[in-house]
């Protein structure tokens, strides 16, 4: 077989799969919240060319699915927990995690609805309810309900509000319930309440009600090379920090 | 006994077993009568129908979760007068029981369907020269004779309805003993960093309920088998 294939034809078979690999664009995997704002950045150039392939999903799947060896290159959770849940398998490239974004969290209504809450009265908050429910996400799972449950919980709400919620899989899937009317409140991100023109911010929750809502940027294991880390720099830099910011989102690192 | 799983997952058993045994009764009428209908009958639009009732079958189930809320949400004109009648569907147990009932009528229809087309048309004709009314044909002589077809179109429509997820919790959310029924609990604990192991523990109780079904079903199928082979022997 060595005779029938030179080793200078291999060195080239392999130089040019390399070749390949590198013009592949690389695989980002960012928490659903994240779609507005980076389906804009990359449809602008900010993110490299070619763009990246950006997935979106919740942040459990996409941990879950990088830690079975999904080909992502680069992940952006929605929270600590599961990029933690990542580190502690060994599946995140050494010395390359950051924070790199911030987000609020918000009492919305549909835009028609002419209601204000107070939420430093309970009163004011089951008033606004009446019979209807308030739209959240999974309070135990998925992270815009934990920060939820936080939250209503420091406010001393929680156990008032506790039999009238509506959990959904997801914090969109609560924002859509508030969108349809189904519900007349929901708690959502405050960047959710920027991209979806169809609800009204009614009540902002202090942020010492909750743990800080942080986005956790790492590189993949294994993933570490010089076109993960361009779009490191990219995601962190200038450019993309104005369009977080206009999307809602607190940019955590100031650029250089 | 009762220590094996935690209050809130009897809780989502028992909501459950309670969806899909009323989703599957809800279902038997209907999927009878459009058995028959698509079986028997030619009529204009035929084809028409028979894609509608299999749609919940091809379409992805939040699609059809989210199709549910439009049309019998409270925010509809359905919906408001279900609550003017004091029994709305959404975010109740009932809403629940009909998201897992659309989608598991077509598994019904298709199977007495065909089992329906079975019935030798000849043993309906000589009832029908006896003096029998047609609906007594159709109870004395089509159904039963169409029986195992509808235990099994029964055992599929339970266990899909045991098993819905997408278009309850897009339609009626999770709300614990409303609609947290056993398939969203078990996505909660996938949720969960530390939830493999509770997961796990509720995947084993769907699979034993998924067997206990299908094991029900292959008795009754069995017995019928054998009350048919008795005058024979």
């Amino acid at each position: 077989m060595h005779s029938r294939f030179p080793r200078w034809a291999l060195a080239l078979v392999l130089l040019a799969a390399t070749a390949l690999v590198q013009a592949a664009p690389p695989t980002l995997f960012a928490a659903a919240s994240l779609k507005p704002a980076l389906d804009a950045l990359a449809k602008a150039g900010a993110l490299g060319q070619p763009a990246p392939r950006l997935v979106y999903a919740g942040s459990s799947q996409l941990a879950r699915q990088i830690e079975q060896g999904a080909p992502a290159d680069l992940f952006i959770s929605a929270d600590q927990q599961w990029m933690d849940y990542l580190a502690a398998r060994q599946r995140l490239a050494p010395g390359q995690r950051r924070n790199l974004l911030g987000n609020t969290l918000v009492l919305v209504a549909p835009r028609d609805a002419s209601l204000m809450v107070d939420l430093t009265r309970p009163a004011s908050l089951l008033a606004a309810l009446g019979q209807g429910r308030l739209a959240i996400a999974l309070p135990d799972s998925v992270p815009a309900g934990i920060y939820a449950k936080q939250a209503l919980s420091a406010l001393h709400l929680w156990s008032d509000v506790a039999a009238q919620l509506a959990p959904s899989r997801n914090v969109r899937a609560a924002l859509a319930l508030v969108v349809k009317s189904e519900c007349p409140l929901g708690v959502v991100y405050g960047s959710d309440a920027v991209s979806e023109p169809r609800v009204r911010v009614v009540a902002r929750f202090p942020p010492s009600s909750h743990q800080a809502i942080v986005y956790p940027l790492a590189i993949v294991a294994g993933h570490d090379n010089p076109a993960s880390r361009a779009l490191v720099e990219a995601l962190a830099g200038k450019r993309a920090a104005a369009v977080f910011r206009h999307w809602g989102f607190d940019v955590m690192s100031t650029p250089p | 006994m009762t220590d094996w799983l935690a209050p809130a997952e009897w809780q989502a058993l028992a909501l459950s077993l309670k969806v899909a045994l009323v989703a599957t009764l809800a279902a038997l009428p209907p999927g009878i009568a459009l058995a028959w209908w698509l079986a028997r009958r030619r009529f204009v639009g035929k084809p028409l129908l028979e894609t509608a009732l299999m749609l919940p079958m091809i379409l992805p189930p939040v699609v059809t979760g989210y199709l549910l809320l439009q049309w019998f949400g409270n925010a509809s004109p359905v919906g408001r007068l279900l609550t003017a009648l004091g029994t709305p569907l959404a975010f109740r147990w009932s809403g629940a029981a009909l998201a897992a009932l659309v989608m598991g009528l077509p598994l019904l229809v298709v199977t007495l369907r065909t089992a329906f087309e079975q019935v030798d048309q000849r043993l309906e004709q000589a009832a029908a020269t006896l003096g029998a009314s047609p609906w007594r044909v159709f109870i004395g002589v089509s159904l039963p004779l169409a029986r195992r077809g509808l235990i099994a179109g029964a055992a599929l429509t339970f266990a899909r309805a045991f098993g819905e997820f997408g278009a309850t919790i897009t339609f009626v959310s999770a709300i614990p003993g409303q609609s947290r029924t056993l398939p969203v609990a078990i996505y909660e604990l996938i949720n969960q960093p530390d939830g493999e192991a509770g997961a796990l523990r509720l995947v084993w109780v769907s699979l034993a309920v998924g067997l206990l079904a299908t094991l029900g079903a292959s008795l009754l199928l069995a017995r019928g088998a054998r009350a048919r082979s008795e005058p024979a022997a």
